[in-house]
């Protein structure tokens, strides 16, 4: 059986094996996908190993030309690596595009870089840089471009670079910079990646919002001035908290009209306009025909945008809220909720399926506070949640002493987030436990938010269970908002992250799950759907997965 | 008067000084730098890198000695880092000599009012164009609200008691009652929204900005307009009736002159001197109108960047606002007294 | 249950405030009865648009008091219940237990709360902070006015340009400056706690002791009683458990106001204190030309005698106008920072952060907001009426 590559390579052995797993029902689509496609894969090729067609993208080809004009935050602009909106990314990716693109059923696919391989460990990459791609300014796109890119996405000394995160394994712990021999450009469009060990988050790291790929002429400082990219638009003009726009560019040939199948950037002009975080205001623009596009819907105005008639994008996501105690806080002078009974009888005063209905309107599926669900490879659904008993709560109140403590719940001051925070409050007064609400705006809840004693903070969809849990639940990590400390669980999720066979992987993942659940560490209380909403003359405005800003696709009906 | 107006301008001086002194105050408290650190950084920051960053922008130094910059009375700051100087006289960084020539006075003084850390831009544009915009909203509001509180007060003052009276006043009351919170509220939701179906109007004036017409500019007039017109109907009906009960009038009545020619020929220059003070008086409190209404219809003028400033106490855009500000309560202050003194003979400054 | 009809919500609803009407029916009947022994507020009586502003501002002070000690609500304003979010009004209650009110007579909120008893309970939330903040902005207006009217010069000059100077501020950016939770940090609310509550205490001890300082006897043991408890509630007032200002032992500390309330009661005080001193010294100086008070002045009685007990009950008209004028300004004040999200706590069902919840999905529900809406219209246009009502009759003397 012959399948077809990106690079036309033999398929990589693994990804026969996930294709099996598939069949024997271990690894479900969008985990076989994910990870057949990181191996370099195409999609359609991922799709018939395991029997299915490829769904048929793009019913609608979009007409060349018009103008969109989307609801959305205009941020002011900075260096792509420390980008942390990615509507900010939505405005760079007219000219600033990436190597690899992530797909919301779960597959890569090569833009920049146009195929690429991994080696048998998958701890050696070798990435074919696309040939035929142009600057904007007439330089070639070459293989130095990309190695110039990775090794800035390894400086770990540039301020809030995300990226060096995502590159950790290519990165030298003592220099902070990316390790000697780590990056090597074999030809004009070849560059191989050495790591030290198997690594298979590396692509998706390079698909991230802050992988946007910069030119040798790159300034921070300037990067409207100096907006040489790869894409088909330029920046036109750029007013922060009002609006942006993007003009196709007369005097550049963007590769993908030849090199994509579907060819894109059928639009002469995106204008992004900023109606603030109001989103009875996005309604009163759409109402007032001021826009086609919203940037995402929420909560209950996706009734209302249904309502007036607009389609709907719709895509079930790993987005999330955790309403958590901070167990190394202190509250005047004792930390409250190192007791593991408090933490215990928070989580069981409250009804998560409450919560999702209140919160967000029941658009999402419950999830049972070890934040890990049905779209995680992973996931053990045998694994419950400490039963919901706010008679047991209230009594287990009572034994640690403290029955007449009034806990702080902060949260920040916006729709599902508060909501969903107001309704377990709610629900925490009626098991007889004492709690005060705190809204902070925006602009100053960030400020602490790893440090509140007890509040509410939203997670982003990531691919896998324990990538989220390793980011955010393993001691002493930056965002370990929770402050839990837990040899045990730091035992299981190394052990989880050295087996690369789901099936195998869900054991130790079940007994994840179940610790983070019986330590009562959080009330994880939804899975949330993602939406948004666009007029019927729009196509192709695909709510993305992961917020990824993929503009080249947005067209006008013909 | 000449030496009168010039006592009022010392007085406004000193009063923009200490407002903007204030201001100052406020917004260099410890936890307000630590706020903008962090949004100007990463919101992860440490306290050491906080204090760091706050060290090489300048704001640790004592507070006079930031205000005197700041005006442009003292020289701006100079930091010195590894890559070179940096400074608040020119942006990025610079070498010693660069920097040494660079050295110098920027504040206000010398027509430096900063950059703002939302906007990343100049104070001064940046104010330029929302006062432009706020102009075209207040202009818009003056037009509607004045001729429409004179005519309601006027009306219901030229015949104390009576049923036209009684309803104009309730109405007055009415509209002074009615926050613009609510009335924008109420405004959005009958004549724009899918919900009741009228859609006469536009319920976000965002267009407005570039092409302001009828359609979605009306209701954010309308809105501002009601709440303010209100006072100045009372007024003038006030001042009206007072001056329908004055000797003159009722000698004028008597010799049977006809009563529109009493009203518009007699009355009415009398009458409406005591609102001409009040609608003076009116425009500083109108901005609080101008803040909500601007946030409620998306419409981004001078309220919109006061209340982005505030939020993200972005510290030389809100210094430059409450300058703004404090200078048109005071301007219309100074206008209303010397239009009082202009349209009464009566007095007489001693 | 049946969900109930519009006719049945009026009657249901007008049943709930049967303990208003009474006390409303008690009030009015007893002032009319009496109505001409009782001065100013006697002749209220006679002004019909004084009578409808009072009946308007006593139905909501009855709706706060009684509502606060559980009479009126249906439901806990805080709880929610699942499957009642937007209901329309009249919706049957979810669920209902034994004992429980079948209904949410107008409809529940975004977050499945009952509006109805919201409503009733953000009465009392603005009966209470309102007034009050006006008392305290009359004090200290009072307080200051006063001498500077009467003695002018310097320490009117002074006043005067530190009341402009706060006049010229634009609210909201005042707001925006003192209510946020950083500034709350430093302890700036708590330090301007400190100075502008200190004025009822020195207006109140000044008072007292310019009347009865002829009888040292009587007055020694007055003032030690009066001005002992008032200092005690004082520090117990602006001391706080764990903020900057920390004065009294935990013990003594009666109560306690969060700090977002205080902060939030500080900055109306401190924003319509210049207004009420302006008043004040104009008044002051206006009457301190008249005769009365120059026969005070050979009669050799000392000035804040004069000040207090001669010139303060002679401007008593104007100034009641202004308090109900002022009251209903300061409600819509304090709506103003709900609207921004400044200040009160966030789930409080005070009616400025009630109408900002309900707005933002007005387009498609409108029973959340309006409720709240039409309840603080009324009370403001009672307040209006009422100072209109007092100003007519007033100038009847």
């Amino acid at each position: 059986m012959k399948h077809e590559t990106t690079n036309g390579k033999p398929v990589h052995h693994a990804v026969e094996m996930y294709a099996k797993e598939y069949r024997e029902g271990h690894l479900d689509r969008r985990e076989f996908l994910a990870r057949a496609t990181s191996f370099g894969v195409t999609a359609a090729a991922a799709y018939g190993m395991i029997g299915l067609a490829a769904p048929a993208h793009a019913a609608a080809t979009p007409k060349e030309g018009g103008t969109l004009r989307m609801q959305m935050e205009v941020r002011a602009m900075k260096d792509p690596r420390t980008y942390d909106w990615t509507q900010i990314a939505a405005f760079t990716a007219g000219w600033l595009e990436y190597l690899i693109e992530y797909n919301s059923d779960g597959s890569f696919r090569g833009l920049l870089v146009e195929s690429w391989e991994a080696s048998a460990d998958a701890s050696e990459y070798t990435l074919h840089v696309r040939k035929g791609v142009k600057w904007n300014n007439g330089d070639d796109f070459t293989a130095e471009d990309v190695a110039r890119n990775i090794t800035g996405w390894c400086d770990k000394s540039v301020e809030g670079n995300s990226m060096a995160g995502r590159m950790a394994s290519l990165i030298d712990d003592e220099t902070g910079q990316a390790r000697a021999g780590a990056i090597t450009v074999v030809d004009s469009h070849t560059v191989k990646l050495t790591l030290p060990a198997p690594d298979i988050t590396i692509i998706p790291g390079m698909a991230d919002y802050p992988a946007a790929i910069t030119h040798s002429s790159h300034d921070p400082d300037d990067m409207l001035g100096t907006a040489v990219g790869t894409g088909a638009y330029m920046p036109e003009s750029l007013e922060v908290g009002v609006k942006g726009v993007v003009v196709k560019n007369p005097n550049h040939t963007w590769w993908g009209h030849a090199a994509l199948p579907e060819g894109g950037s059928y639009l002469d002009r995106i204008e992004f306009i900023d109606y603030g975080t109001d989103p009875s205001a996005w309604v009163a623009a759409a109402e007032a025909e001021e826009i086609d596009m919203l940037w995402q819907t929420v909560g209950d105005f996706v009734d209302v945008m249904d309502g007036l008639g607009w389609a709907r994008y719709e895509v079930s996501s790993g987005s999330t809220i955790v309403i958590r105690p901070n167990q190394s806080a202190e509250v005047d002078g004792k930390k409250i909720y190192a007791d593991k009974r408090v933490r215990q009888a928070l989580v069981m005063a409250v009804d998560n399926a409450v919560c999702l209905e209140l919160g967000y309107a029941g658009r999402g599926t419950p999830a049972n506070n070890y934040h890990a669900g049905p779209m995680h490879p992973e996931y053990d659904s045998s694994v419950s949640r400490l039963p919901y008993d706010p008679a047991k709560a209230k009594a287990l109140m009572e034994e640690a002493g403290m029955i007449d403590f009034e806990h702080e719940l902060h949260s920040i001051d916006d729709d599902w987030r508060k909501n969903t925070t107001d309704a377990v409050a709610a629900q925490l007064r009626d098991a007889g436990i004492k709690v005060k609400r705190t809204i902070l705006p925006g602009s100053t809840f960030w400020n602490d938010w790893t440090k509140y004693a007890f509040s509410s903070t939203n997670w982003n969809h990531r691919p896998l269970a324990t990538q989220v849990w390793g980011l955010a639940y393993r001691s002493g990590e930056a965002w370990n908002e929770f402050a839990w400390s837990n040899a045990e669980f730091d035992g299981l999720l190394v052990e989880a992250n050295a087996i690369a066979n789901a099936d195998e992987r869900r054991v130790v993942a079940g007994k994840i799950q179940a610790l983070i659940a019986e330590e009562g560490v959080t009330i994880q209380p939804y899975f949330q759907s993602l939406y948004r909403h666009a007029t019927d003359n729009v196509v192709n405005a695909d709510m993305h997965i992961a917020f990824l800003p993929q503009v080249y696709k947005w067209g006008l009906k013909a | 008067m000449g030496i009168f107006i010039l006592r009022r301008t010392a007085v406004m001086l000193v009063t923009a000084m200490c407002l903007t002194f204030i201001v100052f105050f406020l917004t260099n408290l410890f936890p307000n730098l630590e706020k903008l650190a962090k949004t100007q950084g990463n919101f992860r920051m440490s306290d050491e890198a906080v204090n760091s960053w706050l060290d090489s922008h300048g704001y640790l130094q004592p507070l006079p000695i930031k205000y005197g910059q700041w005006l442009g009375v003292l020289p701006g700051w100079q930091f010195e880092t590894d890559d070179g100087i940096t400074g608040r006289c020119f942006k990025g960084t610079k070498t010693a000599a660069e920097a040494a020539e660079a050295r110098g006075f920027c504040g206000i003084l010398q027509g430096h009012w900063g950059q703002s850390t939302v906007f990343k831009d100049e104070v001064s544009t940046i104010v330029g164009i929302r006062l432009a915009l706020t102009g075209k909203l207040m202009l818009c509001v003056v037009l509607l609200m004045i001729p429409l509180a004179l005519v309601v007060g006027v009306m219901a003052g030229m015949r104390e008691g009576s049923k036209l009276d009684r309803s104009l006043s309730t109405f007055s009351i009415l509209t002074t009652a009615t926050p613009e919170y609510v009335s924008g509220v109420i405004f959005i939701a009958i004549f724009s929204s899918s919900a009741v179906g009228l859609k006469w109007f536009k319920g976000t004036a965002t267009s407005a900005m570039d092409d302001a017409n009828f359609v979605n500019f009306f209701l954010p007039v309308l809105t501002i307009s009601l709440y303010g017109m209100g006072y100045i109907a009372r007024m003038t009906r006030a001042s009206m009736a007072e001056v329908m009960t004055a000797q003159y009038i009722r000698t004028a009545r008597l010799k049977g002159v006809k009563f529109s020619n009493i009203v518009m020929k007699h009355a009415l220059r009398n009458a409406l001197i005591a609102p001409f003070t009040v609608i003076m008086l009116q425009f500083p409190w109108l901005l609080n109108g101008v803040v909500i209404v601007e946030t409620l219809f998306n419409y981004k003028g001078f309220g919109w960047v006061l209340v982005q400033a505030a939020g993200n106490n972005d510290i030389e855009l809100l210094l430059a606002v409450s300058v703004v500000s404090v200078v048109v309560v005071l301007v219309t202050q100074l206008i209303s007294d010397i239009g009082y003194v202009y349209l009464n003979p009566r007095i007489r400054i001693s | 249950m049946e969900p109930l009809g519009y006719f049945e919500i009026v009657i249901r609803v007008l049943y709930q405030f049967t303990p208003v009407w009474v006390a409303l029916a008690i009030v009015f009947a007893t002032s009319m009865a009496f109505k001409r022994r009782l001065g100013l507020y006697g002749k209220l009586f006679d002004s019909p648009i004084g009578m409808i502003g009072f009946a308007l501002v006593m139905f909501w002070v009855f709706t706060g008091i009684f509502g606060a000690m559980d009479m009126i609500i249906t439901h806990d304003p805080l709880s929610q219940v699942s499957g009642m979010k937007n209901k329309v009004p009249g919706t049957v209650l979810s669920g209902a237990g034994e004992g429980e009110y079948g209904w949410y007579l107008l409809g529940g909120d975004n977050l499945a709360r009952d509006v109805f008893s919201r409503m009733v309970t953000g009465a009392w939330v603005v009966v209470q902070i309102a007034p009050l903040a006006t008392v305290f902005a009359f004090m200290v207006g009072i307080t200051l006015g006063l001498p500077a009217g009467y003695f002018g010069g310097r320490l009117d000059t002074l006043l005067s340009f530190a009341a402009n100077l706060i006049l010229a501020f634009p609210v909201i950016l005042l707001f925006y400056l003192l209510v946020t939770p950083e500034i709350v940090d430093t302890g700036v609310p708590n330090y301007m706690a400190t100075v502008l509550f200190v004025f009822p205490i020195i207006f109140v001890g000044v008072l007292l002791n310019s009347r009865y300082y002829t009888m040292p006897n009587f007055r020694t043991p007055l003032l030690i009683g009066v001005l002992g408890v008032m200092i005690w509630i004082y520090l117990s007032l602006i001391s706080e458990v764990g903020s900057k200002v920390h004065l009294l032992p935990g013990v003594l500390d009666i109560f306690d106001i969060p700090g977002g309330i205080l902060v939030v009661f500080v900055s109306v005080v401190f924003v319509n204190s210049p207004t009420v001193f302006r008043i004040v010294r104009g008044l002051t100086m206006d009457i301190k030309t008249r005769d009365y008070v120059a026969a005070a002045q050979t009669r050799g009685e000392g000035p804040w005698y004069i000040m207090l007990w001669e010139i303060l009950p002679n401007a008593r008209g104007p100034l009641i106008v202004d308090f109900c004028l002022r009251i209903g300004y300061t409600t819509i004040l304090l709506g103003t920072l709900g609207f921004f999200g400044l200040g009160l706590p966030p789930e409080s069902p005070d009616w400025g952060s009630t109408i900002n919840e309900g707005r933002k999905l007005l387009s498609i529900y409108l029973h959340p907001a309006l409720p709240p809406a039409f309840a603080l219209l009324s009370l403001v246009l009672g307040l209006n009426l009422l100072a209109d009502g007092l100003r007519e009759e007033s100038l009847k003397d």
